[in-house]
């Protein structure tokens, strides 16, 4: 199976090189593309003087965006699956050996989630969390523990769809459609660090605006899409 | 109001929401675009079927007639969205601004290399 690690980096210049030399030193059996997504440090210029393997986006796209692009990159090149790895260093490549085998199978989607095993707390962050595990239940029937997690691998149709569609996001309401059209969901424990160095973009109001975002998009407006878009039974 | 005009109204926005849903099922538009407008379509048909939701409110704010008040709430939203969508305008302007700028330099290297 041929993998490639999609890594969107925005001004991640603090992290970046010790994420990629993590992955190159340890783990050079998956393949890796960085999108650096008009970032305004250092970033593309450490990725580049380290011949980092990097598509630098001249302006700034946003996550989704950026995602896309490391999508349609592998679509292009022909990978069987392809997995969403943020550059702050706080997924764990280690996780990735045991994705693969989720969807060899047979799953489209497989999240390396934190609260399969572990239970989830009830900290004012986990609320958010809890209320998109519930909407998403609601809706599609599924039960998936972490929806919010950043770290998921989509196999080789999924790659084709993400990389050549609107409103397919790395996101959780894209993952509730997805069941909904049959898609299978699969997850893994994981754990997962904390960021090391930089800001998160994530501050309360920004999680608030987020949080209500997929909330209306999963109970509301993935109601109203197109249900055959994609045929899973194939 | 009339019935004949509640009516109207009731299956003006009714349609409305059913338009915006179609285009989203279309894939005309992103959802993040669609959420403001399917809210907005929620509203108008909410205030249709039930106009005493929009009596209470312009009560509230001591509005004399809730008719003046459906129509500044409306207006205020749309001038708000107006804005915004403004400041997207600014903001893609300027995405393309760029791009050409960095297409056309690096065309420029290009040809200048060979």
């Amino acid at each position: 199976m041929k993998v490639l690690i999609i890594i969107p980096a925005y001004n991640e210049q603090d992290n970046i090189e010790r994420v990629v030399k993590h992955l190159t030193e340890n783990y050079p059996e998956y393949d890796y593309v960085v999108i650096n997504d008009g970032s305004m440090d250092k970033t593309s210029e450490i990725c580049h003087s380290n011949h980092y393997n990097i598509i630098d986006l001249p302006v700034n796209l946003g996550l989704a965006g950026g995602f896309q692009t490391g999508m349609k990159y592998a679509y292009q090149k022909g990978y069987d699956c392809a997995v969403q790895f943020d550059a702050d260093g706080q997924h764990r490549p280690e996780y990735i050996a045991a994705m693969i085998r989720k969807i060899e199978e047979g799953n489209d989607i497989v999240i390396a989630s934190r609260f399969v095993e572990e239970k989830k707390p009830a900290t004012a962050r986990m609320i958010g969390s809890r209320l998109i595990t519930t909407a998403i239940r609601l809706t599609s029937g599924a039960k998936i523990m972490d929806p919010t997690s950043g770290m998921r691998m989509y196999n080789k149709k999924l790659i084709e769809v993400l990389a050549n569609n609107i409103n397919f996001g790395p996101e959780p309401d894209t993952v509730s459609y997805l069941i909904k059209m049959g898609a299978k969901v699969a997850e893994i424990q994981a754990k997962m660090d904390e960021r090391i160095a930089g800001q998160s973009y994530l501050n309360a109001v920004n999680a608030a605006k987020y949080m209500a975002r997929m909330l209306i998009s999963i109970l509301l407006i993935q109601n109203f899409r197109n249900k055959k878009k994609v045929d899973f039974t194939k | 109001m009339s019935i004949a005009f509640r009516i109207t109204l009731i299956i003006v926005s009714v349609f409305t929401l059913l338009y915006m849903c179609k285009k989203v099922k279309q894939e005309k538009l992103q959802i993040e675009y669609s959420i403001f407008w399917t809210l907005f379509a929620i509203m108008l048909v909410l205030f249709s079927i039930f106009p005493q939701i929009a009596d209470w409110m312009s009560e509230l704010v001591g509005v004399y007639s809730t008719t003046n008040f459906i129509f500044l709430l409306i207006i205020f939203i749309l001038l708000v969205k107006c804005f915004q969508l403004t400041m997207d305008i600014s903001k893609l302007d300027n995405k393309v601004k760029e791009l050409v700028q960095k297409i056309a330099i690096d065309e420029k290297e290009k040809r200048e290399q060979k």
